[in-house]
């Protein structure tokens, strides 16, 4: 009876963090970094001020790890070529270019650490192995835009 | 007759390795059908290989192959040991139909086989090409579950039935 009633208010911590939170991030790339975001590097313990006011702090993090591990699964379950278009997007949601973001994220690579604690060695390293393909197609777009500025 | 032999061999190294080696990764997410599904899919094979430079491609397909061959043995080594506590809990059931077990046993063989030319042909060709040998040897694994179901406790089925919700999903 606890346990179904705390999975309850687990699910209701995810729609509020979905409806307040998630919806006004574009782009799931961004969503997964937001969510990875909140999380302790040293515990692996999620913290949102809020959302633990309005339910608990257990409830709220386990309501975090379990979007952290949807949209994680949603990302890793994306062809490489929507990534691309992710990558594009977030960069372009952080005024940032997408030159810039490259450039960044090949050296510090913190598609790294923005995968789930509870997520497989296999998975991480698909999600790791795709989103470096991503990063370099783009770069070779970019590229070939700054070669051919016209045909662009 | 190679073929065999080989994939005798590979079972055999397999056991050994990923027994050890998978049990303390397997968590929530590897051995799900969608998660290999996307690892032999050709789509990301064909788009990397039409935008990124030959060097990049190889690259990827490097480690495509890796990972399906990572997944394949994981895969073997949760089928594995869903047989032998099958066997073991079998060992002591008064009620054992002799043309159960040996189907079973059978069923298993074959698995062993399908999923032995499986990883010799990831390992040639690349994931996309031996997708479709992917879906036999998934159908095998599940076929496999249902047999050994009645026997087991509920926590030995997890990875298995892992591996036959792509069935269901599609049936």
């Amino acid at each position: 009876m606890y346990g179904e009633l705390k999975h309850q208010d687990v699910q209701t911590a995810c729609r509020d963090l979905a409806d307040r939170s998630l919806a006004k991030i574009r782009g799931d790339l961004a969503r997964l970094i937001y969510l990875a975001s909140l999380r302790d590097y040293n515990t692996g313990e999620y913290h949102h001020e809020g959302l633990a006011c309005r339910f608990t702090e257990s409830v709220a993090g386990r309501a975090m790890a379990s979007c952290h591990r949807d949209v994680f699964r949603r990302m890793l379950l994306c062809p490489v070529k929507e990534l691309v278009e992710q990558l594009e997007l977030y960069a372009s949601s952080n005024n940032s270019t997408s030159f810039e973001l490259v450039r960044v994220w090949e050296k510090l690579q913190p598609y790294r650490v923005i995968v789930p604690l509870e997520c497989s060695s296999l998975a991480a390293r698909l999600f790791v192995s795709n989103i470096r393909a991503a990063l370099a197609i783009l770069q070779a777009r970019q590229l070939r835009v700054l070669q051919h500025p016209l045909s662009a | 007759m190679t073929i065999l032999c080989l994939c005798l061999l590979l079972s055999g190294r397999e056991g050994r390795d990923a027994d050890q080696e998978t049990s303390a990764h397997l968590e929530w997410d590897s051995l799900t059908p969608d998660v290999s599904a996307r690892i032999f899919d050709p789509e990301d094979w064909d788009f990397v290989g039409s935008e990124a430079s030959r060097h990049l491609t190889r690259q990827f397909r490097r480690e495509r192959t890796a990972l399906a061959l990572d997944w394949l043995r994981a895969v073997r080594s949760q089928v594995n040991q869903s047989i032998r506590a099958h066997f073991r809990a079998a060992r002591g059931n008064a009620d054992l139909k002799p043309a159960d077990e040996i189907r079973l046993w059978l069923d298993f063989v074959c698995f062993q086989a399908t999923s032995g030319i499986l990883y010799l042909m990831v390992w040639t060709y690349g994931p996309p090409r031996a997708a479709k040998l992917l879906e036999y040897s998934q159908e095998l694994a599940g076929k496999l579950r249902q047999a050994t179901e009645d026997f087991l406790p509920a926590g030995h089925h997890v990875a298995v039935e892992l591996i036959d919700g792509k069935q269901q999903g599609k049936s």
